[in-house]
C-alpha cells in the first residue's frame, strides 16, 4: 500500500515527521518498507523576483535579468518569453540539480555571466511539457522559499508492507485510522456532498443479483449528461504520486476513492449497457469474455461475472471489460460499488493469473458497510468533476445483511496472555479509541462490537493482540516464564549425528549441504538399472527448473556436482562430505521416508602435498579408512567387506558393500569412469555411502575394557607369497583361527607386486605381536606359536614362505 | 718409588688436560687403571715393599688414582658437553618452513549455526524436535489456521508434491505434530529444511528454519519477549538491541516481528539493514486459540508462544555474507573459511 505524509495528514492532524510517522506505523503493525520523499532534493530552486529583464547584447532570443533571492540580486540569461520584469519565479541557483541530473553551474552564456536558471514545470518534473518558465503568484511566499515549499508540493510517500489481515489498511483513511488512534487524535474523513437530480435512479437502471452468495451487496448509481475529459492537477498528482496512471477524470475518480476508502469501483459506460440493467451471476462454464486489458479470458462455472441484460460486462472484483470501458465520447456512467466474497475473487484471479488492485482489496475482504459511502464520495466527485446530473437515489441491493456480533472480551485474560497490567478505564479506552462499542456484561467481561471496518477482529483474542498493539510492544515487560523442569536430553539418533559430523570434520572432510530436489536424469548418470528402486522418484507439481524437479533419492549426484564444480576452478584435493535426507516413495502408502543418508567424496593429493610430505594421490583405502574410523567409532564390529552386487556406479575391480550380518550399511568405492563422465568429472573420485538410520540401530555405546598387560612384547615377522586372486583378509583371518590369546596385534606391514614376485602373485608381510596377560612368554612358547601360524598358512591358503 | 707415582701423576695429568676426544680419555683411563694399566701394575707391586712401607706407598697409590679419576671424570664430563654442543650446533633446521598440518575439515556454516542455537536454547531447556520436510497441508497449512483460499497462503510461495502433500514452507508443522503427540508442558525446538518457489540473492528455493514452541500454564506474551531477549544476546552479544513490533502469523495471535540492533552498524542506519538500524530476525507470538483446537489442546487453560527464524539469514549475518546463493554452491575455498 502506498500513501503519502500529506494525504495522511488531511484526515489527521498529526505534529509527527515524516521520520516519526515511518517509526508510529512500523511499530503499529503497518510496516514502512521504503520511504521517499518528494521534492527534498530541490531545496536549491528558490522564489525570486525579476528586478530587472534587458535584452542580451548578443542573442535576439535571450534577455538579461537582474534576480533577487531575498539575499543577494543574481545576474541569469533567460531564454523565455512569458515573463515579464517584477514577475516572481522559480530560480534554480547554482549548485541545483534538476531532474535528469541536470546540474546548475555558473556559466557566460554569449559573453554575459549567469548564476542559475529560470525553471520551466518540465525542467522541475511537475509537467512533461511546458512553454515558458513558472511564474508564480506574487507573493506565494518570503524570497528564498524553496518553491517546493512555496508550492506545497513536498511530500513523503511511504511504502507500507501490509500483512493480510489488515485489509482495512488498504486505504489512506485507513492507515489514518491507526494513525488517530495510536495518538488519540481526531479523525477527518473526506467530505460527501450529495447532489442529485429530480429523477429516480430506479428509472434508469436495475440490478438483480443472483448469485447473493458470493455477491451479498451490489450498489449503482447513475450520471447522466457528464463530460470525460483529463483530470485536474490535484488529482493527477496525487495518483501519480501513489504510482497511479491518470487516463480520465471519471475512471481518476473511481481509483482515487478506491486508495483513500479502501473499496474498489466500477463505471460502466451506460450507453454501452444493453437494458441499462446489471445482473450478478456465476459464469458459464467455457464463457469467453475480453479483459479491459484486451486479453480474451475464458471462465469456469465458478466466476462471477458482472452482465447487462446480454452478456458480461466485468470480471467481478477484478477488471471490467473492454465492451463497456469509459470512453471519450461516454456521458452516462453507471457507478458500481459492491461486495464480493474473498475465495471467490481469489480462486479466479489465482486461475487467470490477473492480479489487480480491486481483486487484491476483494481477496482480502472490503468493508461490506463502506459500499454506500464510497459510491456516495465518487458521485459526489463525477458529478464535481465532470459535470452531469446524478440520479435521486442509489440502487443498494443487499441480500447478505448481516448484524456485527459482539465480543465476549475479559481484561484480566487481555492481561493474563500479554504480561502487563492495564486497568479496566485503561482498557475500555483503548477499545473506544479503535472506535469498538464497549458494553459491560457479566462477571466483569465486557461485550464488544468493533467497528464494521475491521473484518479481521471476530474473537476475543483478536481484541487482546488490539490492546497489546495498540498499548505498544514496547511497553511489555520482558520477563522469564516460570516453568516445570522436562527431563530431557538428545536422542541416540541426534547425539549420533552430532558425534558423525564431528568426527567427519575432524577427519578432514568439508561438509556440503545441495538442493534436496535434483534433475530426472540423475538415475541414469549414476548408471542406475531400469528396475532400480531409486529410479522411483518424487516428483514436484511446480518446479523452479527441470534440474530441482524431483525428490533425490541418493545423495552421490550432488555430491559429484560439487566434486566438478570444485574441479572446474582447480580446487583439486577435495574431501566433502554431506550428511542428508533422501526422499523415497513408499509403497501404498502416503507419506515417503525420509532417512538420513552420510555420502563422502575424496580426490586429489592425500595430504595436499608441500615441501614435507610425499604428493601422494588418495586411493580407495582412504575412503575405507574413513568408513573404517566411523565404524570403529561406533563400535559395529563383525564388519564384512562384500564385492558381490556392487552399485553400478562404482569400478567393479575397487568398490564393495558394508555388510553388518547380512544387512548392507552401505557401500565404497571408486567412481565408475562412465560416472566419472557422466559428470564432466576428469579426475579419479572415490566415495563412501551409509545409512544412517542402520548405523544408529548398530551403534553400541556400552564399551567393555581390558585392563593392559604388563609383562613384556615379542615381535615376529611373516613374508610370504600369495596367488593374486587370494585376499589378505583370508590370511589374516588365518592367523587369527589360531585362537591364541597370546596374539596380540595382527598387522600387514607390506603388499608388493613386481621385480622379484612371480606373475600371478603377490608378496605379503605380516608383523604380529605376541604378550601374554600372565607372564613373560619364553622363547620356546613363541616360536612354538609362530611355527603353528605359519604351518596353518602353509597348509590351508598355500602359501609359500619367502 | 714415590717419585715414579709423582711423576705418572704429573704425565697422566698433563695428558688429560690436552685430550680432545671421549675416546683418547678412554685410552688414558685404560694405560693407567685398566687390567694391564700402569697404576695397576704398582699396586699390584705394592706386595713386593717391606710391610712397613706398604700402608704408606699404597695410600699415596690411592690418593693418585683418586686425584686422576677426578680429572678423569671432568674431563670426559666437560668432552660430552662439547660434544652434545657441537651436536646442537649441526642439527639446525629453518624453522621457518610451515608445519605438517592434519587437514581440517569444516562444518557447514547452516550446520554451525543450527548447533549454536540448539545449544543456547538446550541451555533453557527446549528438546530437539524433528518433522517430516514432505508434509500434509493440513499439518503445514490448515491445522496452522491457514484455511484452503486464504490470502495469508499467499505469503509463502508453496511447492507441491502430488493430491495434499507438499514441500514443507516452513517448520512450523513441527509444533503440530509435537502437540498431537504429546501434552504440555512443551518446550521444543525445532530446526529443519523448508521449501519455497523462490530464488534471487536472499531468497533460495531451499533453506533453513527453527522453529520453538513453549506450551505451559500462564506463559505470557513479555516472557516470550524475556526468552528471545536472552536468546538473541546470546547468540548476537550481550546488549544487543531487540525489538518486537506487530505482525501477523495465521497461527499466532498476537503476533510479532522481532528486529535486533543493525549487528553491521549497530543501529546508526547502512546498507544491511536499509537506514532503519533493525534486522528483521524472527517471527513470533502466542499460539493462536485455533491451532490449540485443531489439536485438542483447551485454550482456556493452557498459553504459549512460538517463533521461527531463518538460518541462512543468521548466518548471513553472523559471517558477513551478502548473497545466500554461496551457501548451497559448496565452494571449497567458501566453506574452508568456517
Amino acid at each position: 500500500m502506498i500513501v503519502t505524509y500529506n494525504w495522511l495528514k488531511e484526515f489527521v492532524n498529526f505534529s509527527e515527521t515524516p521520520e516519526e510517522l515511518a517509526e508510529l506505523l512500523t511499530m503499529l503493525g503497518l510496516e514502512v518498507e521504503g520511504m521517499e520523499k518528494f521534492g527534498a532534493d530541490m531545496d536549491d530552486v528558490v522564489v525570486a523576483v525579476v528586478e530587472e529583464k534587458q535584452q542580451h547584447p548578443n542573442a535576439d532570443k535571450l534577455s538579461v535579468c537582474r534576480v533577487n533571492n531575498g539575499k543577494e540580486i543574481l545576474n541569469v540569461v533567460c531564454g523565455a518569453q512569458n515573463f515579464k520584469q517584477g514577475d516572481t519565479v522559480a530560480l534554480a541557483q547554482v549548485g541545483a540539480e534538476l531532474p535528469g541530473n541536470f546540474k546548475i553551474k555558473k556559466s557566460k552564456i554569449r559573453g554575459e555571466e549567469s548564476s542559475g536558471m529560470l525553471c520551466s514545470e518540465k525542467e522541475l518534473g511537475l509537467a512533461d511539457e511546458s512553454s515558458g518558465i513558472v511564474v508564480l503568484a506574487k507573493d506565494i511566499a518570503p524570497l528564498g522559499t524553496p518553491v517546493f515549499e512555496a508550492l506545497a508540493l513536498k511530500d513523503t510517500i511511504f511504502e507500507i508492507g501490509l500483512t493480510p489481515n489488515r485489509s482495512d489498511c488498504l486505504s489512506a483513511i485507513g492507515i489514518a485510522r491507526d494513525i488517530a488512534a495510536k495518538l488519540n487524535l481526531k479523525l477527518t474523513p473526506p467530505d460527501i456532498a450529495i447532489i442529485e437530480g429530480a429523477d429516480e435512479v430506479s428509472s434508469s437502471i436495475s440490478v438483480t443479483i443472483e448469485s447473493p452468495d458470493i455477491c451479498p451487496r451490489y450498489a449503482a448509481r447513475y450520471i447522466s449528461g457528464c463530460r470525460i475529459a483529463p483530470s485536474p492537477e490535484w488529482l493527477v498528482k496525487r495518483l501519480n504520486a501513489i504510482g497511479i496512471r491518470s487516463i480520465n477524470n471519471v475512471v481518476d475518480i473511481t481509483n482515487l476513492v478506491m486508495m483513500e476508502l479502501g473499496q474498489p469501483l466500477h463505471a460502466f459506460d451506460c450507453e454501452h449497457l444493453s437494458g441499462s440493467r446489471i445482473l450478478v451471476r456465476t459464469a458459464k462454464e467455457g464463457e469467453s469474455f475480453t479483459t479491459l486489458d484486451n486479453q480474451q479470458r475464458t471462465l469456469t462455472s465458478t466466476d462471477l461475472v458482472i452482465c447487462d441484460a446480454e452478456r458480461p460486462v466485468a470480471l467481478a472484483g477484478i477488471m471490467g471489460g473492454l465492451n463497456s470501458e469509459i470512453e471519450k465520447t461516454t456521458t452516462s456512467i453507471l457507478l458500481e460499488s459492491a461486495f464480493f466474497k474473498p475465495a471467490a475473487i481469489r480462486k479466479t484471479a489465482k486461475r487467470l493469473g490477473l492480479h489487480t488492485e480491486s481483486s487484491h482489496r476483494f481477496e482480502r475482504g472490503v468493508d461490506i458497510d463502506g459500499v454506500i459511502r464510497a459510491i456516495d464520495r465518487a458521485a459526489s466527485l463525477i458529478v464535481a468533476l465532470a459535470g452531469g446530473v446524478l440520479a435521486k437515489g442509489c440502487v443498494d441491493i443487499y441480500p447478505g445483511k448481516s448484524d456485527r456480533v459482539a465480543i465476549s472480551f475479559r481484561p484480566e485474560k487481555a492481561n493474563e496472555l500479554i504480561g502487563i497490567e492495564l486497568d479496566n478505564d485503561n482498557i475500555i479506552e483503548i477499545l473506544t479509541r479503535l472506535e469498538c462499542k464497549v458494553l459491560p456484561s457479566i462477571n466483569g467481561a465486557f461485550l464488544v462490537t468493533p467497528p464494521h471496518y475491521r473484518i479481521d477482529i471476530e474473537r476475543e483474542i483478536d481484541l487482546i493482540e488490539e490492546i497489546a498493539r495498540l498499548n505498544g510492544y514496547d511497553k511489555i515487560p520482558a520477563t522469564m516464564p516460570i516453568a516445570k523442569v522436562i527431563s530431557d536430553r538428545p536422542t541416540k539418533h541426534q547425539q549420533i549425528e552430532i558425534q558423525l559430523r564431528e568426527l567427519l570434520v575432524n577427519s578432514g572432510m568439508a561438509e556440503i549441504i545441495n538442493f534436496s530436489f535434483t534433475a530426472p536424469e540423475a538415475a541414469g548418470k549414476l548408471l542406475l538399472s531400469e528396475d532400480d528402486q531409486r529410479r522411483t522418484t518424487i516428483k514436484l507439481a511446480n518446479p523452479l527448473i527441470d534440474e530441482q524437479s524431483v525428490m533425490r533419492t541418493s545423495l552421490l549426484p550432488g555430491l559429484l556436482e560439487t566434486v566438478a564444480r570444485n574441479l572446474n576452478f582447480r580446487s583439486l584435493d577435495l574431501k566433502l562430505f554431506e550428511m542428508r535426507r533422501i526422499y523415497l516413495p513408499v509403497e501404498g502408502e502416503d507419506m515417503p521416508r525420509e532417512p538420513l543418508w552420510i555420502a563422502g567424496a575424496i580426490t586429489g593429493s592425500r595430504d595436499g602435498g608441500g615441501w614435507s610430505r610425499p604428493n601422494e594421490a588418495v586411493d580407495f583405502f582412504d575412503v575405507k579408512g574413513i568408513v573404517e574410523t566411523v565404524l570403529d567409532t561406533f563400535k559395529i564390529g563383525g564388519v564384512s567387506w562384500d564385492t558381490d552386487l556392487l552399485e553400478p556406479y562404482y569400478h567393479p575391480g575397487k568398490a564393495c558393500r558394508i555388510m553388518a550380518g547380512r544387512e548392507c550399511i552401505g557401500s565404497v568405492g571408486e567412481i565408475h569412469p562412465i560416472v566419472q563422465k557422466n559428470f564432466e568429472i576428469e579426475k579419479t573420485v572415490y566415495c563412501f555411502e551409509l545409512d544412517f538410520e542402520k548405523l544408529v540401530k548398530l551403534a553400541k555405546s556400552k564399551t567393555t575394557i581390558t585392563a593392559p598387560s604388563r609383562f613384556p612384547d615379542s615381535s615376529r615377522d611373516i613374508a610370504m607369497l600369495i596367488p593374486e586372486e587370494l585376499q589378505v583378509s583370508k590370511v589374516i583371518e588365518s592367523i587369527k583361527a589360531v585362537k591364541a590369546k597370546e596374539i596380540e596385534q595382527i598387522q600387514i606391514f607390506d603388499v608388493y607386486r613386481g621385480k622379484g614376485v612371480p606373475e600371478g602373485q603377490k608378496s605379503v608381510a605380516v608383523h604380529i605381536r605376541y604378550r601374554s596377560f600372565e607372564r613373560t612368554l619364553t622363547e620356546e612358547e613363541i616360536s612354538e606359536l609362530h611355527k603353528k601360524i605359519i604351518t596353518n598358512l602353509t597348509d590351508k591358503l598355500k602359501v609359500t614362505l619367502r | 718409588m714415590r717419585e715414579q707415582l709423582e711423576k705418572l701423576k704429573n704425565i697422566t695429568l698433563q695428558a688429560i688436560k690436552e685430550s680432545s676426544s671421549l675416546e683418547e680419555l678412554q685410552e688414558i683411563r685404560i694405560n693407567l687403571l685398566g687390567r694391564k694399566g700402569e697404576l695397576t701394575a704398582l699396586m699390584k707391586g705394592l706386595g713386593l715393599l717391606e710391610p712397613a712401607e706398604r700402608p704408606i706407598v699404597g695410600q699415596l697409590v690411592n690418593s693418585v688414582r683418586d686425584e686422576i679419576e677426578t680429572a678423569l671424570a671432568a674431563a670426559t664430563e666437560s668432552a660430552n658437553q662439547k660434544l652434545i654442543a657441537r651436536r646442537l650446533q649441526s642439527e639446525q633446521i629453518d624453522t621457518s618452513l610451515p608445519g605438517r598440518h592434519p587437514l581440517k575439515g569444516t562444518k557447514h556454516p547452516v550446520s554451525l549455526v543450527i548447533e549454536e542455537i540448539c545449544s543456547i536454547f538446550a541451555g533453557l531447556g527446549f528438546a530437539v524436535a524433528e518433522g517430516p520436510e514432505i508434509e500434509h497441508d493440513w499439518y503445514n497449512f490448515e491445522a496452522l489456521n491457514f484455511p484452503p483460499e486464504h490470502p495469508a497462503r499467499d505469503m509463502q510461495d508453496t511447492f507441491f508434491v502430488e493430491k495434499s502433500l507438499l514441500l514443507r514452507t516452513h517448520t512450523s508443522p513441527v509444533q503440530i505434530r509435537t502437540m498431537l503427540k504429546q501434552k504440555p508442558p512443551i518446550r521444543i525446538i525445532a530446526p529443519g529444511t523448508v521449501y519455497r518457489c523462490d530464488s534471487d540473492a536472499t531468497h533460495s528455493p531451499m533453506f533453513h528454519q527453527i522453529e520453538g514452541l513453549m506450551v505451559d500454564t500462564k506463559v505470557t506474551f513479555g516472557d516470550l519477549k524475556g526468552i528471545l531477549t536472552v536468546f538473541t544476546n546470546q547468540l548476537f552479544g550481550q546488549k544487543t538491541g531487540v525489538r518486537l513490533r506487530p505482525s501477523y502469523f495465521p497461527f499466532t495471535e498476537p503476533s510479532a516481528e522481532v528486529d535486533i540492533a543493525c549487528v553491521i552498524c549497530g543501529g546508526k542506519g547502512c546498507r544491511v539493514c536499509k537506514n532503519s538500524g533493525w534486522l528483521e530476525i524472527l517471527g513470533a507470538g502466542m499460539v493462536d486459540p485455533e491451532v490449540y483446537r485443531h489439536v485438542q489442546y483447551d485454550a482456556e487453560n493452557i498459553s504459549g508462544f512460538a517463533f521461527g527464524m531463518g538460518i541462512e539469514r543468521i548466518a548471513m549475518l553472523k559471517y558477513g555474507i551478502s548473497d545466500m546463493r554461496l551457501l548451497f554452491e559448496n565452494d571449497i575455498r567458501f566453506l574452508r573459511q568456517f
